[in-house]
C-alpha cells in the first residue's frame, strides 16, 4: 500500500475514535524530536538517575547498572541503540528513565523526554508503516495519532525479550472481532504450544493485517484455515515458528492465494471460459473493475467483451487509490513476446513501444479513485473486483459489498478473487474453479 | 477521478505558482478526500463543465492569500481588499486554465466559469457523489491546497 494509504488511514480514524472507548493507555515520550510510546502494563516506574556503574566490555547502548531501591538493573539508552542524537549530559544531570517490567527482566530505557499517559482506543492503533522509518519496523507495534500528534508505539517485547512472546501483545485483528476470543497478553504463550488451532489463526491473521494489510474475514476464511495448515508444515520442514514478523514472510504466505493471471493478461482460453458462464447482451454495459492496479485486468476485460460478446456496447470504469499504477495504465507498455497472438490487432506500435490501439483504451476509463469513498455508479452489468476485498479492514469490506450489491442490476454479476467467497442472499453461486462468480438475484 | 486530469491540474499549479511567487514552491502528496473539509480562510472556486462536471477549489488561510496578493501586485497589502481578492481570483484562474489548455492538447474539452472568492471562518466544503483531489502546494508565504472534484459525465 501506498504512503498515501496510511495517511488516509491517520486522517480517518482522527474524525471517527472521539465516540470510542479508550482501552489502551501508552507513557508517551520523545527521542530526537519525536513522539513516540510504549503501552503502560510494561512500565514499572519512571524516574530519573544518572551515574549509572559503567560495565565493561557491554555494546554501546548500555549505559551501565542502576541501582533500584536495592535491585540492580541495566540500563539501555535508547537513542543509541536506535542510532539516534543522543546528548550527553554530565554526572550532575540526570536522565529521564523509564523503567519497564517484561516478562522475566526488569530494565531501564534512558529516552530524551518523558510526557504523559495517552489514552486511546486500541482499534485506532494503525499497524506500523515505511516512512516511520527511523526504527527497524519489526520493533514498532503501531502508530496512533492522539490530538493530533502521532505516537509511535514500540514493542518493548520484541525490542528486548524474546521473538515468540512479542507476538502474542494484542493488536486488533479480524478473528478477534470475528470470533471474540482475544486472550489477554501473558496468558496464551502456553496455549499455542497446545496448538489451539482458532488460536493461531488469530495469531496468523494478526501478522497478516500488521505486515500485508490482509485481513481475514469471511471472505477469505476458508482460504486462511486450509493455507495455515499447509504453512505449519512448511515452516516445520524449515525449522522456523509458523508466525512470522516481516513483511516478506507474510507475502510468502499469501502466494497462493492471489488469482490467476493477476498483473498479467487474460488467455483467450480463460476468457472464453469465463464468457461462458456470463450471460451479458445488450448495449451500454457497465463494467467495474476497482483495484485494477497497473490495468491488466481492465484491459483483459475489454478484450473479452470484444472478442466474446461482440454485439455489445460497452465501458470498463477501472479504478485504483495507488497512484504510481493507475499513473501507467493508461499507457501500459506491453511486452511483445509475451503477448497472446490473438490481442495482436488491437495493439498499436508507438514510441514508447507496443501498446493496446486508442480504439480499446476509450473504451476503458481509469480512474484514481478510493473504493472506500462515494462511488457514483449504478446499474452496473458486472463487477470485477479480485483480491481486492481481503485488502480492506473488515468492516470496509462489508461496506463495500453492501454498496456493490445495491448498484449492480438484478441479474449481474460480480466476480471476487479465486480464493474469496461472498456469503450474501442477494448473490447466487454461478462459477467454477477458477472463477468465484456471483449472480445478483 | 480520471487519471489523465491529474497531471495537467498539478503541472498548471506548480508552474504557475512558481512563475508568479519567485520562489520555491513544494508539492505535497495527492491524497483523495470523500467526506466533508474544513476551508482554510479564504476559497477561491472555479467551476467545469463540459465532459465532465465538477469544481477546482483553491484554499489557503487569509495570512497566505495577502502575502500572495501582496507578491504579485509588488506592494504590501495589509487586508483582504476589493485588490487582494480580485489577485486571488486571477491566481485561480491562471491555474485553473493552464490546467483545461494543457488537458485540451490532450484531446478532453472542459469549460470554465468565472472564479468566485468564498471568504469566512469556519467554514467546510462537502461535495454530492464525488470524491476530490487534495494536491497540497508548499509556498514561501504559506500552504495552498488545491481541491479537484470532478467527475465524467455517465
Amino acid at each position: 500500500m501506498s504512503s498515501l494509504h496510511a495517511e488516509q488511514n491517520v486522517r480517518g480514524s482522527k474524525d471517527n475514535d472521539k465516540l470510542e472507548k479508550i482501552d489502551f493507555k501508552l507513557i508517551s515520550f520523545t527521542l530526537a524530536g519525536r513522539d513516540y510510546g510504549i503501552n503502560i502494563l510494561k512500565v514499572k516506574e519512571i524516574r530519573k538517575a544518572g551515574n549509572f556503574t559503567m560495565v565493561p566490555n557491554t555494546p554501546p547502548y548500555v549505559k551501565g547498572v542502576d541501582n533500584l531501591r536495592g535491585d540492580i538493573i541495566p540500563v539501555i539508552d535508547l537513542r543509541i541503540l536506535f542510532n539516534l542524537p543522543a546528548e550527553s549530559k554530565d554526572a550532575t544531570n540526570l536522565e529521564n528513565i523509564i523503567i519497564l517490567r517484561l516478562d522475566s527482566l526488569v530494565l531501564g530505557i534512558i529516552v530524551d523526554t518523558i510526557e504523559k499517559v495517552v489514552g486511546i482506543a486500541s482499534e485506532a492503533i494503525q499497524p506500523p508503516h515505511p516512512i516511520f522509518g527511523d526504527i527497524n519496523i519489526q520493533y514498532i507495534h503501531g502508530v496512533v495519532e492522539n490530538e493530533s500528534r502521532l505516537y509511535i508505539i514500540l514493542d518493548v517485547d520484541r525490542i528486548f525479550g524474546t521473538p515468540e512472546k512479542a507476538q502474542v501483545s494484542a493488536l486488533p485483528s479480524a478473528a478477534e472481532e470475528a470470533e471474540n476470543t482475544a486472550e489477554p497478553a501473558s496468558a496464551s504463550v502456553e496455549v499455542v504450544a497446545t496448538e489451539n488451532v482458532s488460536l493461531d489463526l488469530q495469531f496468523i491473521s494478526e501478522n497478516l493485517s500488521t505486515f500485508n494489510q490482509f485481513f481475514v474475514s469471511p471472505i477469505n476464511i476458508q482460504w486462511t484455515k486450509s493455507r495455515l495448515r499447509a504453512w505449519k508444515d512448511l515452516r516445520k520442514d524449515e525449522n522456523l515458528d509458523f508466525q512470522f514478523t516481516q513483511k516478506d514472510d507474510g507475502e510468502a504466505f499469501l502466494s497462493p492465494f492471489f488469482s490467476p493471471q493477476t498483473g498479467s493478461l487474460w488467455t483467450e482460453t480463460q476468457m472464453v471460459d469465463l464468457a461462458k458462464m456470463l450471460k451479458l447482451e445488450g448495449n451500454n454495459l457497465v463494467i467495474w473493475n476497482p483495484g485494477c492496479g497497473r490495468g491488466y485486468e481492465s484491459y483483459s476485460l475489454a478484450l473479452m467483451m470484444e472478442t466474446q460478446f461482440k454485439a455489445s456496447t460497452y465501458k470498463v470504469w477501472a479504478s485504483d487509490l495507488d497512484l504510481l499504477s493507475i499513473s501507467m495504465a493508461p499507457g501500459l507498455i506491453l511486452d511483445e513476446n509475451e503477448l497472446d497472438l490473438s490481442w495482436k490487432s488491437f495493439t498499436v506500435q508507438t514510441k514508447s513501444g507496443l501498446q493496446f490501439n486508442s480504439n480499446l483504451k476509450n473504451k476503458i476509463l481509469f480512474e484514481f479513485h478510493d473504493i472506500k469513498n462515494i462511488n457514483p455508479f449504478s446499474k452496473l452489468h458486472l463487477v470485477v473486483i479480485r483480491d481486492v476485498l481481503s485488502f480492506q479492514k473488515p468492516h470496509d469490506q462489508e461496506k463495500i459489498l453492501v454498496e456493490i450489491t445495491e448498484k449492480v442490476k438484478t441479474g449481474g454479476y460480480l466476480v471476487v478473487g479465486t480464493n474469496e467467497v461472498v456469503e450474501h442472499e442477494n448473490w447466487r453461486f454461478v462459477g467454477h474453479e477458477p472463477w468465484s462468480i456471483y449472480q445478483k438475484i | 477521478m480520471r487519471v489523465e486530469y491529474i497531471n495537467p491540474f498539478v503541472e498548471a499549479a506548480y508552474s504557475v505558482l512558481t512563475e508568479v511567487l519567485h520562489g520555491e514552491v513544494k508539492r505535497g502528496n495527492l491524497f483523495l478526500k470523500a467526506s466533508t473539509k474544513s476551508v482554510m480562510g479564504v476559497a477561491a472556486i472555479v467551476g467545469l463543465a463540459g465532459e465532465v462536471e465538477g469544481r477546482v477549489l483553491f484554499d489557503m488561510s487569509k495570512q497566505t492569500a495577502i502575502k500572495i496578493a501582496s507578491v504579485m501586485n509588488m506592494e504590501e497589502l495589509t487586508e483582504l481588499d476589493e485588490l487582494a481578492k480580485a489577485t486571488i481570483s486571477e491566481l485561480a484562474n491562471m491555474i485553473t486554465a493552464q490546467s483545461v489548455t494543457k488537458l485540451h492538447e490532450l484531446g478532453f474539452r472542459f469549460d470554465l466559469t468565472p472564479p468566485a472568492i468564498i471568504t469566512g471562518e469556519n467554514m467546510e466544503v462537502s461535495d454530492q457523489e464525488v470524491e476530490a483531489l487534495i494536491v497540497p502546494m508548499e509556498t514561501p508565504y504559506g500552504s495552498i491546497e488545491i481541491n479537484v472534484a470532478i467527475r465524467q459525465r455517465s
